[in-house]
């Protein structure tokens, strides 16, 4: 075990805690209290045929007085704009600053290099996660 | 099947006590863990008691393939955050507080203890992940489901965190060394 690994556990024993015994009676007590969920009871749901046909003929019903009310109602008419308002079309000018990369080679050169630098890191990464794990 | 195996079948069916002897070898471990994330004593206590009401109440969805202490862990951290989510102040506020459950835990030493210090550097996830590996033995696998994280997450944010423990840890000792020498 290396140091920093013993000295967490270390201090993890030095925080001091115990299960008092009403804590313990508190638990107990409401544990009896507590039912698995899986053993709940499933009250029983079983209804006459009759009641489900009297509730699907009543939405049944329902809907179709909807329909009715819906149609009743006097269509209105769409307002239309008249005078739209013509908008000017201002487009903001954006001053670039732009610079022009200096390259010390070839820009494959440069990025073949970070290739390689970014293919280092990943290995030394890999390698510190492998050591410790 | 093992004793835990038996334990757990047998709470399965509803009996409280098989329950108390399977969570007894954790309540432990769970209340200590439970104080680092909450901010006072009774806090702690009363996630450690919400914790195992809610695992004995939903112990048919766990699954066995996991460790046991796994999914109690992730009813216990869900519980803390719940409790926490109520107040506004912040874990670590507490750090130079009299009124920190932590401190207030912890034998009087020179030196800080190292979970104090972790909390006050590391963020929540980063600071259980710590935990899980390093005092309950759990395996990256076991630690990325708990905290709902992808494994290489757990992998790279274990080895930030040991790296900045163990920068904490060279530190100390320079200063111990300092004052060795005047």
């Amino acid at each position: 075990m290396d140091k920093l690994a013993e000295r967490l556990r270390h201090d993890a024993e030095q925080i001091d805690v115990t299960i008092s015994t009403e804590l313990d009676g508190r638990i107990r007590a409401s544990l009896h209290g507590v039912k698995p969920e899986s053993q709940t009871p499933i009250r029983s749901m079983s209804r006459s045929s009759t009641f489900w046909w009297a509730s699907s003929l009543t939405g049944v019903a329902i809907a179709f007085a909807l329909v009715v009310v819906l149609n009743l109602k006097s269509p209105e008419s769409t307002p239309v704009a008249s005078n739209a308002a013509t908008i000017p079309l201002v487009l903001p000018t954006v001053k670039w600053n732009v610079r022009t990369a200096v390259l010390t080679s070839s820009l494959e050169q440069e990025f073949d290099d970070l290739a390689a630098d970014l293919k280092k890191a990943e290995q030394v990464l890999k390698e510190d996660i492998d050591a410790v794990f | 099947m093992s004793s835990e195996a038996a334990l757990i079948d047998a709470a399965k069916r509803g009996s409280t006590t098989a329950f108390a002897d399977l969570v007894r070898a954790y309540r432990e471990g769970l209340l200590r863990f439970l104080l680092t994330r909450t901010l006072s004593y009774a806090d702690a206590e009363d996630a450690l008691q919400d914790t195992l009401i809610n695992a004995y109440r939903y112990l048919h969805s766990y699954d066995s393939r996991w460790r046991f202490s796994t999914w109690l862990y992730r009813i216990a951290i869900n519980n803390a955050a719940k409790l926490r989510q109520a107040t506004t102040v912040e874990l670590s506020d507490l750090s130079s507080d009299e009124s920190d459950p932590l401190e207030q835990c912890i034998a009087a030493s020179e030196r800080e203890n190292l979970w104090v210090t972790a909390r006050r550097l590391l963020n929540d996830d980063v600071y259980t992940a710590m935990w899980l590996r390093y005092i309950e033995d759990m395996s990256v696998k076991d630690i990325s489901a708990v905290l709902e994280r992808s494994v290489s997450w757990t992998k790279v944010n274990l080895l930030r965190a040991r790296r900045i423990l163990n920068a904490e840890l060279n530190r100390e000792s320079d200063t111990n060394k300092s004052k060795a020498y005047g």
